[in-house]
């Protein structure tokens, strides 16, 4: 510190304080530094726009509807008009056999789906990785991948057409082994066979193409330490093979949890009949019927809701066991 | 005897001919590196020798068979690669125990194999641990635990440090050296880090662009490279390599480059060949530095003195060629001041033909 009588510069105190003013300006309000980043960073936000656009005006803006699940809705009075009812229509929901019916048919449609269909592209992506031939390879998996791009309504006049009792292949098939034709799609019991049989054939392929893309990402040395290890390719597959691949599969089967009561409903709406109803009618398709054939909107609401809210209670739950479990999670 | 040999391997891929007819005869219990450039066939060799690789032509025999079309698991041969190839989702004792699991070894000789092979390479801490929870040189640790285990006739290694940072590299290095001194188990290392096969080896293979350039001793080939390549490739700093002619001198010949002239008689092949270029090998660490005051010195340019502690490189430059000499500093300081060429004893200096970069016959200096 200077004693100097004469010295007219800045003291210490003055000092200290603009060091902390400068830095201070330097920072910036977190407003200003928000601004800062979207300036540098703005081309990877105008990426994601049309996405962020999509969620809000086909996502979030309809949860405006929501409301109507407890409101006596009627078109002509509007969404804000409509006088509150409270949980009425849950009440007449929990009360209505066809929506327990619907609700018990899409739980055992999706644990079908689940059990059979979940593994199915595990077990084609492990095949394809041990295929050698790479144009067989190729072929195999064009086939495979092909119903995927296929309009549901082709694919359900497909089956329609295949298990017809008058010319279906099934059928035909049937015929040379001496069965008495059956008519396969107004029986209840044949429905939910025939629906995951379709739902299989359909994606199976097409979602193994996550696994393959899995499996292709282990590395090449830790077959070639097998292999000199003594390993079979047998041994590899589940001892490697699988174990690598884990993480992807548990999340897989978590987003397969969460999406467990969104069966694929246009296909159901394609391949049912009333007299399959007892087996085949699943909540979606209660809720098409009930809201946009029957014109209740809100008791449609209702269900949809309560559809949303199992199916956001199960994600929720799926993640934090996977959590806790494997050390994987979507979030 | 478990020694590996190897007699004409060659590997071809369609046309494209990689390894050249290689020829090698790895003793019993010796520690034999792999030397060469990247690409240079030494992985691809190694890897034919685990079976990883198809030999395209030649004779493979480990322990006295052949084992050409023998698959992996039975050549009785441990790899251990450069990324460790652990398996991410099993802990350490499972690392080391996978191989005896697939070949079915009762439970209690899993166990004390594991327990045994943990207390060799300090691995008993980390048994329950995954290998993401390591550090790179105990993941490096663990891939050797699992070559180990299996207790094979042959150790391949394939560049098993390069992952490692200079300091581990060195630790790990040393740990090598000693394992296969306590175990005494045939090995071929492939690296392409030169100070590593001078460190390790019993014996050198020099190999490039899919050939064998030179197979022998680390302090053989640092003295008696038999070309320039083996020359520049042994050592830090590489040799240095002078231009120069042979002229006829009093004594015998004489290597004339620029105005300087060493005196090259004891070299018995140079007799006749007055006139002949050739490239004169010097050693960084052979040249003894020298300031005005010495005669028949070679001078120099220095553009550089890198001083590292108990020695200095000195970056120079020799008819506008780089020269680097290596030297000690204590007591020295004053003539490296000063210092404006150097002076060698000429039995030092190996001499290559210019047009072939082999080395010249008869000069062969003693260890």
């Amino acid at each position: 510190m200077s004693t100097d009588p004469d010295f007219t510069g800045p003291t210490t105190e003055n000092l200290v304080f603009d060091a902390a003013e400068a830095q201070r300006r330097r920072r910036g309000s977190t407003l200003v530094r928000i601004g800062d980043h979207l300036k540098r960073e703005w081309q990877l936000y105008a990426m994601l726009l049309p996405t962020i656009l999509w969620l809000i005006i086909f996502l979030y803006k309809p949860m405006y509807g929501l409301q109507i699940a407890f409101k006596d809705y009627s078109i002509f009075r509007g969404v804000a008009d409509s006088p509150w009812i409270g949980l009425e229509h849950f009440n007449t929901l929990f009360n209505n056999d066809q929506f327990l019916r619907a609700v018990k048919n899409t739980v055992i449609i999706s644990f079908y789906s689940l059990l059979f269909g979940f593994p199915m592209p595990i077990l084609l992506a492990l095949m394809f990785n041990e295929v050698l031939n790479q144009t067989f390879k190729k072929s195999a998996q064009t086939i495979v991948y092909l119903p995927h791009f296929i309009s549901s309504v082709i694919i359900a006049g497909i089956v329609i057409t295949a298990f017809s009792p008058s010319a279906g292949i099934v059928n035909t098939v049937l015929g040379w082994l001496g069965i008495d034709s059956i008519y396969f799609l107004t029986k209840p019991e044949w429905f939910r066979p025939i629906f995951v049989g379709t739902g299989i054939w359909q994606e199976a392929g097409f979602q193994s193409i996550v696994y393959l893309a899995a499996i292709a990402g282990v590395s090449p040395t830790l077959y070639e330490s097998a292999v000199v290890d003594g390993a079979s390719r047998w041994q590899m597959m589940w001892k490697i093979t699988v174990p690598s691949i884990m993480p992807t599969i548990i999340i897989m089967l978590i987003i397969r949890i969460g999406n467990i009561l969104e069966v694929s409903f246009e296909m159901i709406i394609l391949l049912y009949q009333p007299a399959t109803y007892e087996t085949a009618d699943v909540v979606n398709t209660f809720i098409y019927r009930q809201g946009l054939q029957g014109g209740q909107y809100d008791f449609a609401a209702a269900a949809g809701l309560f559809n949303a809210v199992v199916a956001f209670v199960l994600v929720m739950t799926a993640n934090t066991i996977s959590k806790r479990y494997s050390r994987t999670s979507l979030w | 005897m478990s020694g590996v040999s190897l007699k004409g391997i060659v590997k071809a891929y369609g046309a494209l001919q990689v390894v050249h007819g290689i020829d090698l005869e790895v003793q019993e219990k010796e520690f034999v590196v792999l030397v060469g450039p990247s690409g240079c066939g030494k992985s691809t060799t190694l890897r034919m020798i685990a079976g990883l690789e198809e030999i395209s032509d030649g004779d493979l025999t480990i322990d006295g068979r052949h084992v050409n079309r023998v698959a992996p698991k039975d050549r009785d041969v441990a790899m251990v690669f450069q990324n460790y190839a652990l398996y991410p989702h099993l802990n350490v004792a499972d690392n080391i125990a996978f191989g005896l699991r697939i070949r079915k070894e009762s439970k209690e000789t899993i166990a004390s194999s594991v327990e045994e092979v943990g207390g060799i390479l300090g691995l008993t801490p980390y048994l329950e641990r995954r290998p993401a929870d390591l550090s790179g040189g105990q993941r490096q640790r663990v891939a050797m635990g699992r070559a180990i285990v299996r207790r094979p006739k042959v150790f391949l290694f394939d560049e098993p440090l390069s992952n490692l940072d200079a300091k581990l590299r060195t630790q790990m290095r040393a740990e090598i050296k000693r394992l296969h001194k306590r175990l005494g188990v045939t090995s071929i290392y492939v690296t392409h880090d030169q100070v590593e096969a001078m460190t390790l080896a019993d014996r050198i293979v020099v190999m490039h662009d899919g050939r064998i350039e030179q197979i022998g001793s680390p302090m053989e080939l640092f003295l008696n490279p038999v070309n320039t390549f083996v020359a520049g490739f042994l050592g830090s700093p590489p040799m240095n390599m002078v231009n120069a002619r042979i002229v006829a001198g009093d004594l015998g010949p004489v290597a004339e480059f620029g105005d300087n002239k060493i005196q090259l008689d004891q070299v018995a092949s140079l007799q006749n060949s007055v006139g002949q270029d050739v490239v004169l090998g010097i050693r960084p660490e052979f040249v003894t530095v020298a300031d005005d005051t010495v005669p028949h010195r070679v001078s120099v340019e220095v553009d550089l003195i890198e001083t590292l502690g108990s020695e200095a490189l000195i970056h120079a430059s020799l008819q506008g060629d780089p020269f680097v000499i290596r030297t000690e500093t204590v007591g020295q300081m004053n003539v490296l001041d000063g210092i404006s060429g150097f002076t060698i004893a000429p039995h030092l200096i190996r001499v290559f033909d210019a047009k072939t970069g082999v080395s010249l016959p008869g000069q062969a200096v003693g260890q």
